[in-house]
Protein backbone atom coordinates (compact mmCIF):
# COMPACT_ATOMS: atom_id res chain seq x y z
CA UNK A 1 0.00 0.00 0.00
CA UNK A 2 2.74 2.32 -1.03
CA UNK A 3 0.91 3.54 -3.98
CA UNK A 4 -0.79 6.54 -2.27
CA UNK A 5 2.17 8.11 -0.91
CA UNK A 6 4.26 7.73 -4.26
CA UNK A 7 1.80 8.91 -6.23
CA UNK A 8 1.28 11.99 -4.22
CA UNK A 9 5.08 12.46 -3.88
CA UNK A 10 5.20 11.94 -7.55
CA UNK A 11 2.51 15.06 -8.06
CA UNK A 12 4.35 17.09 -5.48
CA UNK A 13 7.80 16.80 -7.72
CA UNK A 14 5.60 17.85 -11.05
CA UNK A 15 3.95 20.54 -9.09
CA UNK A 16 7.77 21.86 -7.77
CA UNK A 17 9.17 21.62 -11.55
CA UNK A 18 6.45 23.97 -12.26
CA UNK A 19 6.97 26.75 -9.89
CA UNK A 20 9.69 27.66 -12.38
CA UNK A 21 7.18 29.03 -14.82
CA UNK A 22 7.62 32.80 -14.79
CA UNK A 23 3.82 34.64 -12.85
CA UNK A 24 4.71 38.36 -13.30
CA UNK A 25 1.28 39.35 -14.92
CA UNK A 26 -0.69 39.80 -12.27
CA UNK A 27 -3.59 39.92 -15.23
CA UNK A 28 -6.23 41.89 -12.40
CA UNK A 29 -8.13 42.50 -15.40
CA UNK A 30 -7.75 42.74 -19.19
CA UNK A 31 -8.08 45.47 -21.65
CA UNK A 32 -8.96 44.74 -25.36
CA UNK A 33 -7.76 48.00 -26.92
CA UNK A 34 -6.09 46.89 -30.41
CA UNK A 35 -2.74 47.10 -31.58
CA UNK A 36 -0.37 49.37 -29.51
CA UNK A 37 -0.13 51.92 -32.33
CA UNK A 38 -2.94 53.21 -31.70
CA UNK A 39 -2.57 53.13 -27.88
CA UNK A 40 -1.58 57.09 -26.41
CA UNK A 41 2.18 56.82 -24.75
CA UNK A 42 2.73 56.03 -20.82
CA UNK A 43 4.05 59.12 -20.57
CA UNK A 44 0.84 60.63 -21.52
CA UNK A 45 -1.18 59.09 -18.51
CA UNK A 46 1.55 59.25 -16.41
CA UNK A 47 1.26 63.35 -16.46
CA UNK A 48 -2.35 62.98 -16.86
CA UNK A 49 -2.99 61.65 -13.79
CA UNK A 50 0.10 63.60 -11.99
CA UNK A 51 -2.28 67.06 -13.00
CA UNK A 52 -5.34 65.27 -12.05
CA UNK A 53 -3.78 64.77 -8.63
CA UNK A 54 -1.97 61.64 -8.48
CA UNK A 55 1.63 60.26 -7.42
CA UNK A 56 2.82 57.96 -9.83
CA UNK A 57 5.94 55.86 -8.95
CA UNK A 58 5.69 53.30 -11.81
CA UNK A 59 3.61 52.13 -14.71
CA UNK A 60 3.92 49.34 -17.17
CA UNK A 61 1.67 47.42 -19.63
CA UNK A 62 -0.25 44.54 -18.10
CA UNK A 63 -3.15 42.15 -19.62
CA UNK A 64 -3.42 44.66 -22.93
CA UNK A 65 -3.91 48.08 -20.13
CA UNK A 66 -1.79 50.20 -18.17
CA UNK A 67 -1.14 49.32 -14.95
CA UNK A 68 -0.16 52.60 -12.66
CA UNK A 69 1.39 52.13 -9.00
CA UNK A 70 1.07 55.32 -6.78
CA UNK A 71 -1.03 57.49 -4.68
CA UNK A 72 -4.93 58.37 -5.36
CA UNK A 73 -5.28 62.09 -4.80
CA UNK A 74 -7.24 61.00 -1.44
CA UNK A 75 -3.94 59.64 -0.22
CA UNK A 76 -4.51 55.95 -0.89
CA UNK A 77 -1.41 53.50 -1.99
CA UNK A 78 -2.51 51.95 -5.00
CA UNK A 79 -2.21 49.98 -8.08
CA UNK A 80 -4.95 50.77 -10.53
CA UNK A 81 -5.47 50.16 -14.02
CA UNK A 82 -6.52 52.84 -17.11
CA UNK A 83 -7.51 52.13 -21.12
CA UNK A 84 -4.45 52.93 -22.98
CA UNK A 85 -6.81 54.43 -25.49
CA UNK A 86 -9.33 56.20 -23.76
CA UNK A 87 -7.17 56.95 -20.21
CA UNK A 88 -10.50 55.33 -18.99
CA UNK A 89 -10.11 54.41 -15.23
CA UNK A 90 -11.10 50.89 -15.18
CA UNK A 91 -9.46 49.37 -12.03
CA UNK A 92 -8.04 50.28 -8.84
CA UNK A 93 -7.08 47.92 -5.96
CA UNK A 94 -4.61 47.80 -2.39
CA UNK A 95 -2.75 45.17 -1.90
CA UNK A 96 -5.24 43.71 -3.56
CA UNK A 97 -8.49 44.52 -1.73
CA UNK A 98 -10.80 45.86 -4.55
CA UNK A 99 -11.68 49.39 -4.19
CA UNK A 100 -12.98 50.61 -7.95
CA UNK A 101 -13.68 49.00 -10.70
CA UNK A 102 -15.89 50.32 -13.71
CA UNK A 103 -18.58 48.38 -15.32
CA UNK A 104 -17.90 45.59 -18.06
CA UNK A 105 -14.31 44.98 -16.32
CA UNK B 1 38.02 0.67 -0.52
CA UNK B 2 37.04 4.57 -0.26
CA UNK B 3 39.44 7.20 -0.66
CA UNK B 4 39.23 8.18 3.29
CA UNK B 5 40.32 5.18 4.46
CA UNK B 6 42.99 4.45 1.88
CA UNK B 7 44.96 7.49 2.97
CA UNK B 8 45.88 8.20 6.89
CA UNK B 9 44.92 11.86 6.15
CA UNK B 10 42.67 14.09 4.47
CA UNK B 11 43.53 14.07 0.38
CA UNK B 12 42.36 17.78 -1.04
CA UNK B 13 39.63 15.96 -2.64
CA UNK B 14 38.17 15.04 0.57
CA UNK B 15 39.07 18.00 2.29
CA UNK B 16 37.15 20.16 -0.60
CA UNK B 17 34.13 17.70 -0.39
CA UNK B 18 33.91 18.54 2.97
CA UNK B 19 33.99 22.52 3.16
CA UNK B 20 30.90 21.73 0.59
CA UNK B 21 28.87 19.33 2.37
CA UNK B 22 29.41 21.55 5.39
CA UNK B 23 26.91 23.64 6.91
CA UNK B 24 28.76 26.87 7.12
CA UNK B 25 28.77 26.46 2.79
CA UNK B 26 25.21 25.22 3.21
CA UNK B 27 24.27 28.81 4.77
CA UNK B 28 26.21 30.74 2.22
CA UNK B 29 24.16 29.00 -0.84
CA UNK B 30 21.20 29.71 1.14
CA UNK B 31 22.59 34.07 1.29
CA UNK B 32 23.29 34.27 -2.57
CA UNK B 33 19.82 34.64 -3.65
CA UNK B 34 19.46 37.82 -1.18
CA UNK B 35 23.30 38.60 -2.18
CA UNK B 36 22.05 38.80 -6.13
CA UNK B 37 18.92 41.20 -4.99
CA UNK B 38 20.90 43.24 -2.79
CA UNK B 39 23.01 43.62 -5.59
CA UNK B 40 20.44 44.65 -7.98
CA UNK B 41 18.68 46.45 -5.98
CA UNK B 42 22.13 48.71 -4.97
CA UNK B 43 23.04 49.19 -8.16
CA UNK B 44 19.91 50.79 -9.14
CA UNK B 45 18.56 47.68 -11.98
CA UNK B 46 15.79 46.99 -9.37
CA UNK B 47 12.84 49.06 -7.52
CA UNK B 48 12.25 48.68 -4.29
CA UNK B 49 8.87 47.91 -5.03
CA UNK B 50 10.11 44.80 -7.22
CA UNK B 51 12.51 43.83 -3.92
CA UNK B 52 9.17 42.56 -2.53
CA UNK B 53 8.29 39.31 -4.58
CA UNK B 54 11.48 37.91 -4.56
CA UNK B 55 12.20 38.35 -1.40
CA UNK B 56 8.80 37.17 -0.12
CA UNK B 57 8.81 34.40 -2.76
CA UNK B 58 12.71 32.95 -1.90
CA UNK B 59 11.20 33.35 1.87
CA UNK B 60 8.22 31.07 0.61
CA UNK B 61 10.61 28.31 -0.89
CA UNK B 62 12.76 27.85 1.79
CA UNK B 63 9.86 27.69 4.38
CA UNK B 64 7.94 25.39 2.55
CA UNK B 65 11.67 23.20 1.72
CA UNK B 66 12.28 23.08 5.49
CA UNK B 67 8.56 21.91 6.45
CA UNK B 68 8.39 18.87 3.37
CA UNK B 69 11.60 17.37 5.72
CA UNK B 70 9.25 15.83 8.06
CA UNK B 71 6.22 14.56 6.78
CA UNK B 72 8.52 13.24 3.83
CA UNK B 73 10.64 11.29 6.37
CA UNK B 74 7.22 10.26 7.64
CA UNK B 75 6.21 9.19 4.14
CA UNK B 76 9.30 7.59 3.02
CA UNK B 77 11.05 6.23 5.78
CA UNK B 78 14.46 7.48 6.89
CA UNK B 79 16.69 7.68 3.85
CA UNK B 80 20.31 9.35 3.32
CA UNK B 81 19.54 12.49 1.70
CA UNK B 82 16.81 13.04 3.93
CA UNK B 83 18.50 12.99 7.08
CA UNK B 84 21.50 15.34 4.77
CA UNK B 85 18.68 17.69 4.81
CA UNK B 86 17.48 17.37 8.12
CA UNK B 87 20.62 18.31 9.90
CA UNK B 88 20.02 21.70 7.17
CA UNK B 89 16.51 21.98 8.56
CA UNK B 90 17.32 24.57 11.00
CA UNK B 91 18.90 26.79 8.52
CA UNK B 92 16.23 26.50 5.60
CA UNK B 93 13.89 27.50 8.54
CA UNK B 94 15.93 30.42 9.71
CA UNK B 95 17.07 31.86 6.33
CA UNK B 96 12.99 31.38 5.85
CA UNK B 97 13.02 33.68 8.27
CA UNK B 98 15.40 36.05 7.50
CA UNK B 99 14.14 36.31 4.11
CA UNK B 100 10.66 37.56 5.31
CA UNK B 101 12.23 40.18 7.19
CA UNK B 102 14.16 41.44 4.42
CA UNK B 103 10.64 40.98 2.58
CA UNK B 104 8.95 43.76 5.55
CA UNK B 105 12.52 45.93 5.41
CA UNK B 106 11.99 46.77 1.97
CA UNK B 107 7.92 46.82 2.53
CA UNK B 108 9.07 49.82 4.29
CA UNK B 109 11.53 51.40 2.36
CA UNK B 110 8.47 51.54 -0.49
CA UNK B 111 6.02 52.53 1.68
CA UNK B 112 7.92 55.41 3.41
CA UNK B 113 5.95 56.12 6.09
CA UNK B 114 3.69 55.07 9.24
CA UNK B 115 0.69 55.99 7.82
CA UNK B 116 0.06 54.64 4.50
CA UNK B 117 1.49 51.65 6.02
CA UNK B 118 -1.28 52.10 9.20
CA UNK B 119 -3.58 52.40 6.01
CA UNK B 120 -3.73 49.48 4.30
CA UNK B 121 -3.20 46.64 7.23
CA UNK B 122 -6.72 45.85 7.65
CA UNK B 123 -6.13 44.36 3.77
CA UNK B 124 -6.35 40.97 3.72
CA UNK B 125 -3.57 40.63 1.64
CA UNK B 126 -1.05 42.87 3.82
CA UNK B 127 -2.84 41.77 7.74
CA UNK B 128 -1.97 37.85 6.81
CA UNK B 129 1.73 39.22 6.40
CA UNK B 130 2.11 40.75 9.45
CA UNK B 131 0.81 37.82 11.18
CA UNK B 132 2.46 34.84 9.29
CA UNK B 133 6.17 37.26 10.13
CA UNK B 134 5.03 37.68 14.20
CA UNK B 135 4.42 33.77 14.56
CA UNK B 136 7.92 33.24 12.38
CA UNK B 137 9.58 35.37 15.27
CA UNK B 138 9.52 32.91 17.78
CA UNK B 139 10.17 29.91 15.98
CA UNK B 140 13.47 31.86 14.91
CA UNK B 141 14.44 33.13 18.17
CA UNK B 142 14.18 29.43 19.75
CA UNK B 143 15.77 27.91 17.02
CA UNK B 144 18.94 27.02 18.66
CA UNK B 145 20.22 24.60 21.32
CA UNK B 146 19.85 26.40 24.21
CA UNK B 147 15.93 27.29 23.28
CA UNK B 148 15.46 23.37 22.72
CA UNK B 149 17.28 22.47 25.58
CA UNK B 150 15.93 25.08 28.07
CA UNK B 151 11.85 24.07 26.26
CA UNK B 152 12.08 20.85 26.58
CA UNK B 153 8.68 19.47 25.18
CA UNK B 154 7.31 22.79 25.04
CA UNK B 155 9.97 22.80 22.07
CA UNK B 156 8.18 20.89 19.90
CA UNK B 157 4.46 22.48 20.34
CA UNK B 158 5.81 26.18 19.49
CA UNK B 159 7.84 24.85 16.73
CA UNK B 160 4.10 23.81 15.14
CA UNK B 161 3.43 27.51 14.74
CA UNK B 162 5.20 26.75 11.45
CA UNK B 163 1.60 25.27 10.44
CA UNK B 164 -0.54 28.34 10.92
CA UNK B 165 2.61 30.44 9.50
CA UNK B 166 2.21 28.45 6.32
CA UNK B 167 -1.38 28.81 5.71
CA UNK B 168 -0.99 32.94 6.48
CA UNK B 169 1.55 33.00 3.77
CA UNK B 170 -0.23 30.96 1.51
CA UNK B 171 -3.57 33.56 1.82
CA UNK B 172 -1.10 36.35 2.06
CA UNK B 173 0.61 35.26 -1.60
CA UNK B 174 -2.75 35.22 -3.01
CA UNK B 175 -4.55 38.13 -1.84
CA UNK B 176 -1.78 40.15 -1.99
CA UNK B 177 -1.31 38.97 -5.40
CA UNK B 178 -4.60 38.78 -7.18
CA UNK B 179 -4.33 35.18 -8.29
CA UNK B 180 -3.96 31.96 -6.79
CA UNK B 181 -1.71 30.27 -9.63
CA UNK B 182 1.76 31.42 -7.77
CA UNK B 183 1.00 30.25 -4.36
CA UNK B 184 -0.78 27.07 -4.73
CA UNK B 185 2.30 26.43 -7.23
CA UNK B 186 4.36 26.77 -4.30
CA UNK B 187 2.34 25.59 -1.63
CA UNK B 188 0.71 22.21 -3.76
CA UNK B 189 3.70 19.96 -2.54
CA UNK B 190 3.23 20.46 1.03
CA UNK B 191 -0.57 19.82 0.84
CA UNK B 192 0.30 16.56 -0.98
CA UNK B 193 2.90 15.40 1.23
CA UNK B 194 0.53 15.84 3.98
CA UNK B 195 -1.98 14.22 2.51
CA UNK B 196 -0.30 11.55 2.09
CA UNK B 197 1.38 11.12 5.53
CA UNK B 198 -2.58 11.43 6.45
CA UNK B 199 -3.02 8.90 4.18
CA UNK B 200 -0.22 6.68 5.58
CA UNK B 201 -1.09 6.75 8.97
CA UNK B 202 -5.09 6.02 8.39
CA UNK B 203 -3.77 3.13 6.83
CA UNK B 204 -1.70 1.67 10.08
CA UNK B 205 -3.88 2.68 12.34
CA UNK B 206 -7.03 1.49 10.85
CA UNK B 207 -5.95 -1.54 8.50
CA UNK B 208 -6.18 -5.38 10.16
CA UNK B 209 -3.56 -7.59 9.50
CA UNK B 210 -3.23 -8.11 6.46
CA UNK B 211 -5.41 -11.20 4.67
CA UNK B 212 -4.91 -12.83 1.42
CA UNK B 213 -7.17 -11.71 -1.56
CA UNK B 214 -10.78 -12.25 -1.27
CA UNK B 215 -11.29 -14.34 2.36
CA UNK B 216 -12.81 -12.04 5.04
CA UNK B 217 -11.43 -12.86 8.47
Amino acid sequence: MTKLPLAALALAVAATAGLSAPAHATGAIKCDAGPQSGWKSREALESKLTKDGWQVRKSKVDGGCYEVYGTTPEGDRVEAYFHPVTFEKLYVARRGQVLFRAKGY
Amino acid sequence: MTIATAFPYPTPVAKLRSLLNSLPFFWLLLAIPGALMLAGWLDGAIDTMDMLHPTGETSARLMIAAMLIGPLTGVLGARRWLGWLLRRRRALGVSAFLYALAHLVFYVIDMGNLDDMLAEIGAPGIWTGWVALALMLPLACTSNNAAMRALGAAWKRLQRLAYPAAILTLLHWWWVHNGLAGALAHFAPLALVWLALAARRLQSVDAPPRTPKGIRP
